[in-house]
């Protein structure tokens, strides 16, 4: 049952270590929401999504889909302040992402961080109401390993940042986008009725 | 398996820092332990671990088989009527599951012992795939380990490619993840997954179990009222059953990560019932349920509620009376006996293995210990090696 795993290392071959620092982050989500996804190496299963540098490019391109293209950009403009690595000095951010190429962010409270410019973005269903729209980064440092690449929001490498065509996955099944909560809070009783028992402050997880 | 005291990597809490793991020491109490680490060979591993954790998940994936489709049993493992019909449909789609851990007990040269599966929401899990296996690397780049020391750890790959496996089966655009308020540990242990999915370029969202709402739609929502088409819960099934919303989730579209029919092998009622259907099997313990205790011959046995946690509500008897025993919230549900079969000693210290599977695949050890002879959720973790 085991004579595959029988040769070889028994532990996992390589971990992305980067992946998993926290340190740099403002929230603990930032590097795992509005990635951009893509399937697991099913070829078919992908399609074509297009890259343009700035809106100027896009509307250059697609001079009849003007106001799209602005919506797009928008969207990811808005998407790149959300969920770019951000970085609490210049210095940090530039040794990542190169000089010159890193705006300052401030948040709701008034904090202020670093993070690199959106040098791109990436569309899919321009004509769709719903399009899909991320931002891209690119790093011009010789110290980093995503020097003349496409990356996504979620660390994700696209490859050479020349290219202008990006497979991404096919739409998975969206749920419906226009939900109305009726109700919220229905799950968590029973860790309020057994939290009562035990523990006084604080207490550890209900998994095993 | 020895268990080797060693020098703690002087660095280690600044890198857990850095890496956010935030539940090493709970209550002013260690919980990551690396003054120690226990060292096993590799025929240890493979054919005393690694091959019965894979028949132990053969067997009770059998015995859920067997009690989707019995009244009797469905009524014995206390599965809300409600629910047995979707907890039958999970198991006849074949809905997949990410993760287990089975608790052995290991004893030199002797076969292993099941002692649970945790089968619904295991921990422990950030400590074992990523954490250990840093250990490790530290460890044999600083030369206190040999370069030809390896580990029982391939976890955090295959949880990787199980994630997408799971999105594919169920075509979801995005997965939601969901624990518990106000514990580190669940959030840590989500985090890690969340981790995980990103590392498989999966969409990924957070919110707590507290704040999940529900639609006009039938689907379950997040904050900002976005449809959950898949949720990875790390809450007991049990407990979404009987909860305010648990009628909702029959007729919902949402789907679940573990699957409903992982409530069956999460239950203690799986453990008398593996030992009546693989009598006298080497990795088993005798045990029963409370109206078959007449015909149990042991003296000393342990007992568990049928939903316990974490060693909560376990007591152990000798002869009727009360040896040991641990406080907790559980026990209204009723219980179970196991026969008693004591972990290892390694000077004070009891040891407790934890062998996960991945996608049905044996994916490694966690180790626990403790000065107490029953395990809990305080008990430290200590890394391995194989060599």
């Amino acid at each position: 049952m085991t004579t595959e795993t029988k040769s070889g290392a028994k532990r996992s071959r390589a971990l992305n270590r980067e992946q998993y620092r926290k340190q740099h982050q403002i929230k603990p989500l930032s590097v795992g929401i509005a990635s951009v996804f893509l399937a697991a190496a099913c070829s078919d299963n992908r399609q074509e999504a297009m890259v343009f540098t700035s809106l100027n490019d896009c509307q250059y391109q697609l001079p009849d889909y003007a106001e799209q293209c602005q919506m797009a950009y928008e969207k990811a403009l808005a998407e790149a302040a959300e969920t770019a690595p951000k970085y609490g000095s210049q210095a940090d951010c530039e040794h990542e992402f190169g000089s010159d190429q890193c705006v300052v962010y401030r948040n709701e409270s008034g904090n202020s961080w670093f993070m690199p410019l959106m040098a791109g973005y990436i569309i899919r269903d321009l004509l769709e109401p719903r399009r899909y729209s991320q931002p891209l980064f690119t790093s011009y440092s010789r110290y980093s390993p995503y020097r003349y690449r496409w990356i996504g929001a979620g660390g994700y490498d696209y490859g050479d940042f020349r290219k202008r065509e990006l497979k991404v996955s096919k739409s998975y099944t969206k749920p419906p986008a226009v939900n109305r909560t009726i109700n919220r809070g229905g799950f968590g009783s029973s860790v309020r009725a057994k939290s009562s028992w035990g523990k006084s402050s604080s207490r550890s997880g209900w998994g095993g | 398996m020895i268990r080797i005291p060693t020098q703690e990597r002087p660095h280690w809490r600044k890198q857990a820092d850095e890496y956010g793991f935030r539940f090493h020491t709970m209550y002013g109490q260690a919980y990551w332990d690396e003054t120690a680490y226990y060292q096993f060979t590799l025929q240890q591993i493979e054919q005393q671990i690694e091959d019965p954790s894979a028949e132990l998940h053969q067997m009770c994936l059998q015995a859920v088989d067997l009690v989707v489709s019995d009244e009797y049993w469905l009524n014995k493992f206390q599965i809300p009527e409600a629910f047995w019909q979707s907890t039958a449909d999970a198991w006849r789609d074949q809905t997949p599951s990410l993760y287990s851990r089975l608790d052995l007990v290991f004893h030199k040269d002797k076969p292993v012992k099941l002692l649970e599966n945790n089968a619904d929401t295991p921990t422990s899990l950030y400590e074992s795939g990523f954490w250990q296996w840093l250990w490790l690397e530290d460890m044999v780049n600083s030369g206190k380990i040999s370069k030809s020391a390896d580990q029982f750890n391939s976890l955090q790959e295959k949880l990787i490619a199980q994630l997408q496996v799971i999105q594919h089966w169920y075509k979801a655009d995005t997965l939601h993840f969901a624990c518990c308020q106000d514990t580190e540990e669940d959030r840590g242990t989500v985090q890690y997954l969340q981790d995980c999915a990103s590392a498989g370029n999966i969409n990924n969202r957070f919110l707590f179990i507290e704040d999940i709402g529900l639609a006009d739609t039938g689907y379950f929502t997040d904050l900002e009222d976005n449809a959950i088409a898949l949720l990875f819960k790390l809450y007991p099934w049990e407990f979404m059953m009987q909860e305010e919303f648990g009628s909702a989730i029959i007729e919902s579209p949402t789907q679940w990560i573990e699957p409903m029919w992982k409530a069956i092998l999460s239950n203690k009622a799986l453990l008398p019932l593996l030992w009546k259907m693989f009598p006298n099997h080497p990795n088993l313990l005798p045990a029963w349920f409370e109206e078959d205790l007449a015909s149990a011959s042991e003296s000393k046995l342990v007992k568990k509620p049928l939903f316990s946690r974490e060693g909560a509500n376990i007591s152990v008897l000798e002869n009727g009376e009360v040896q040991h025993s641990v406080d907790g919230p559980y026990g209204e549900e009723g219980f179970i006996y196991q026969s008693w079969y004591p972990l290892p000693k390694f000077g004070d210290n009891h040891t407790l293995i934890g062998s996960w599977l991945v996608d049905d695949q044996p994916a490694g050890i966690s180790i626990r210990e403790d000065i107490q002879p029953i395990t809990q959720d305080l008990s430290r973790y200590l890394p391995h090696i194989i060599l």
